[in-house]
């Protein structure tokens, strides 16, 4: 990572090796980087079966799916946008898997692109109905999380689908060179939004949305265009997260994913963007999905029962940004 | 004409068919008092019970499902009426709206000419003249809007009179009981028009507190954890031997210190609402489980169950409604810091330069909601013999639509909370009629979506014609 372009050109010195150290440690990763691997030690030392290759690969399984949908979540987030209705999408995208094949009679495949193209253009309503019709996102997905956890439950009426062929859960519960197939869907997914974010016109109109819309616009930028992209793009990450959901737990329900948008912002929240736009990274929020997964995991194999562990995630979020509020807030001033 | 709106305490002629109304409204009153199963004190029940309760359960064996709408449009018609009486201007709008209470009071005789069988017209005759009176009285409703009336001033429009959303939820209620009331006529016996309105009250009280959030520009999606928490804390309290009081006040007492915590992190640490809220939902939550270890609540002691309570025959749930959504909108409407929540939300700047201190107003709006949401969980504690650890799923979604579809708009700035009170009961109507027309109640989510989307495209529809 290099120094920001923040570091100040006009002192007459060239900015020394401290200097960039300690740019790169109070950044916004490198806050939260501190935070994860001082979790991870002391976790470590509770227990030792925490940190084995074991572990941390089947976490890696685990967080697939999160790690998804909060790639699309970090671009939404980064233009001051929200999308609730990811878990919703979710949900749908593994009922209208599990129908066509078993009550529409679709071949396998075909009945997985049919739900993936349900998700994306699930997706795709949300961001027309922002940009077309000028529906706030908060609003608009609130809706839609309701009407599409609602299409699912009628779909389905509360029945579930399993007994997929085995080629099926290749995806969701096979590994590929040792590491899970999904993880390497995950790690591709991620490098390319990464660059997108980072090095390509995509990413910088991005923030300049988040940073202020108006100006976006009377820059020339295809403010509309890109949001409908990001959106869209968010349906079908959703899509492919409940793809390989259903493949990982051979089964469909209707209530899959359910508060799935909860988990996913906190962790791009997490990651250092914020919810006012403007700011936030991919590598910040892989940083926050890894967190939350490994503090769910470490605590649990501590002994701290399952549901418990949610409050100190809570509690981390919070502490989190309020850390990074303060210090962000020193370097302002 | 614009002269004449611009003075509002002109005196006003009233002609004869200013009365009208009122008068029907009256009549319909005295025939429904004069129906004989209301008169019959032998079977030591209230009026409006025996009155309304199902076949079989009322002396003469008559099916009575649906009367429960003559009442409902007498009430309609006399406060009507009197509106009529107090500003003449309206006259053409409030004809308009008796003859809805009519059309109300046909309903049901449609409904019995339909459900109406054989063995009971031996007992037509014992109903009396005040039976068919009613019918009549109904009519002439309907009738009245006939009459030759000048026009009134574009100000006091029909259209202009019940185009806020308050008023369309409240058609859209009637127009559901009615049609669904056809369909199904055991949908208007008063046992499941009581259900209704106690079923979601709770909901209803914590919209109030929502509202009042969301005019002010925030959000919280804390609530359903923090019902199930205060509702668990009410029910352990009165199982440990601690005063009754004491077990009703604390939700609202820890329900404020909540709120007071979420609205210092976000007024005075600057951190986003929903992110404060998400980070306490899972810390609600978390502390609900470890606590109680998943298990119910039972055991309460007797007195403990505010919400069985019925003073003068109505459930208690919709006293605390209809109270608290009265005194709140007057609050929001008359008080210094009501008022200043819609300035916060509509003009944060402006409210600024005008002395409003934009942090105390946010901290004073979550520790009000917090109070609030202490009002549902005791409602929500008392309703039942057992309290259920999880609260019901997406109970913070059901009550932010209550909100939004009740007219209050994230944007902030507008909406009050008469519409999210009405818009919460319209939700538990829906899901209710579901059931009596058979549809399966796995697409009530569906329908919530739809109506938010609807009530959210209507108010960007209306926002952009007041620009234009």
């Amino acid at each position: 990572m290099t120094a920001p372009a923040t570091t100040p050109q006009t002192e007459s010195k060239q900015p020394t090796l401290i200097d960039m150290l300690r740019n790169i440690i109070t950044s916004q990763e490198g806050v939260l980087f501190i935070i994860m691997v001082i979790a991870v030690l002391f976790l470590a030392t509770r227990t030792d079966k925490f940190l084995t290759v074991d572990n941390l690969l089947n976490q890696g399984r685990l967080l697939t799916e999160v790690g998804l949908v909060a790639v699309p979540m970090t671009f939404i987030i980064i233009t001051g946008g929200i999308d609730l209705s990811v878990g919703s999408i979710f949900g749908l995208t593994a009922i209208v898997l599990g129908i066509a094949w078993q009550d529409m009679g679709m071949a396998l495949p075909v009945a997985i692109v049919f739900a993936i193209l349900v998700g994306t253009f699930a997706g795709f309503m949300n961001g027309w109905f922002i940009v077309k019709v000028g529906v706030p996102p908060l609003i608009m997905t609130l809706a839609t999380l309701a009407l599409y956890r609602g299409l699912a439950q009628g779909l389905s009426e509360g029945a579930s689908v399993r007994g997929y062929p085995d080629w099926f859960y290749e995806l969701g519960q096979g590994e590929f060179l040792g590491v899970p197939s999904q993880l390497w869907l995950l790690l591709i997914a991620v490098i390319i939004a990464g660059i997108l974010l980072s090095r390509t016109t995509l990413g910088r109109t991005l923030y300049a949305i988040g940073n202020n819309e108006v100006a976006a616009r009377f820059s020339g930028l295809q403010v509309n265009r890109y949001l409908l992209f990001i959106y869209t793009f968010s349906g079908f990450m959703s899509a492919l997260a409940g793809y390989i959901f259903v493949s990982r737990v051979s089964t469909t329900r209707s209530d899959m994913g359910t508060g799935l948008e909860l988990d996913v912002i906190a962790a791009v929240v997490l990651g250092g963007s914020s919810i006012f736009g403007g700011t936030g990274s991919i590598p910040g929020t892989i940083i926050g999905v890894v967190l939350i997964q490994l503090l769910k995991n470490g605590l649990s194999l501590t002994g701290v029962t399952g549901d418990a562990t949610i409050v100190v995630i809570g509690s981390v979020l919070i502490f989190a940004i309020l850390v990074n509020t303060f210090i962000q807030g020193r370097k302002a001033a | 004409m614009a002269l004449q709106s611009t003075q509002p305490l002109k005196p006003m002629t009233r002609a004869w068919w200013h009365y009208v109304p009122l008068v029907l409204a009256g009549a319909l009153i005295v025939f429904y008092v004069l129906l004989p199963f209301v008169t019959q004190p032998e079977l030591g029940q209230t009026t409006i019970r025996v009155l309304t309760e199902s076949r079989g359960n009322n002396e003469l064996g008559l099916n009575t499902h649906g009367l429960v709408l003559i009442p409902l449009a007498a009430l309609g018609a006399a406060l009507f009426g009197l509106w009529n009486l107090l500003d003449p201007r309206v006259a053409r709008a409030v004809s308009a709206l008796t003859a809805l209470g009519g059309l109300m009071i046909v309903t049901y005789y449609i409904i019995f000419a339909m459900d109406y069988s054989a063995e009971e017209a031996t007992y037509i005759s014992q109903m009396g003249p005040a039976f068919w009176s009613i019918l009549v009285v109904g009519i002439l409703m309907i009738l009245q809007f006939f009459l030759p009336r000048p026009p009134s001033p574009h100000k006091y429009r029909l259209a202009r009179l019940v185009g806020n959303q308050e008023s369309i939820i409240a058609l859209g209620l009637i127009f559901m009981l009615i049609a669904v009331g056809i369909s199904n006529p055991r949908f208007l016996a008063e046992r499941n028009i009581s259900d209704v309105l106690q079923g979601h009250a709770y909901v209803a009280v914590a919209a109030i507190g929502m509202s009042m959030v969301i005019i002010t520009g925030n959000i919280d999606i804390s609530v359903g954890s923090l019902i199930g928490l205060l509702a668990v804390i009410c029910g352990r309290l009165a199982v440990a031997g601690a005063p009754i009081w004491l077990a009703w006040l604390a939700p609202l007492l820890v329900g404020a210190a909540v709120g007071a915590l979420i609205g210092f992190l976000v007024a005075y640490m600057r951190i986003p609402s929903i992110v404060v809220t998400l980070g306490m939902l899972s810390i609600l939550k978390g502390i609900l489980i470890i606590w109680t270890n998943g298990e119910r609540v039972t055991d309460m002691p007797e007195g403990f169950f505010l919400a069985q309570m019925r003073p003068l025959g109505i459930p208690m749930p919709i006293w605390f409604m209809i109270v608290l959504t009265i005194l709140a909108a007057l609050w929001m409407r008359y008080s210094g810091l009501g008022r200043s929540l819609y300035a916060v939300g509509g003009n944060a700047e402006a409210a600024r330069l005008s002395g409003i201190s934009q942090k105390r107003v946010v901290l004073q709006v979550f520790i009000i909601n917090g109070i609030f949401v202490g009002f549902a969980s005791i409602l929500y504690a008392t309703q039942f013999a057992i309290i259920q650890v999880t609260p019901p799923p997406g109970l913070e979604l059901t009550i932010i639509s209550s909100s939004v579809v009740g007219g209050v708009s994230i944007l902030g700035g507008t909406g009050t909370v008469i519409g999210s009170s009405l818009a919460a009961i319209l939700l538990n109507t829906i899901r209710s009629a579901m059931v009596f027309i058979n549809v399966s109640p796995f697409w009530l989510q569906a329908v919530q979506g739809v109506l938010i989307l609807v009530t959210v495209l209507a108010d960007l529809l209306r926002r952009r014609r007041q620009i234009d």
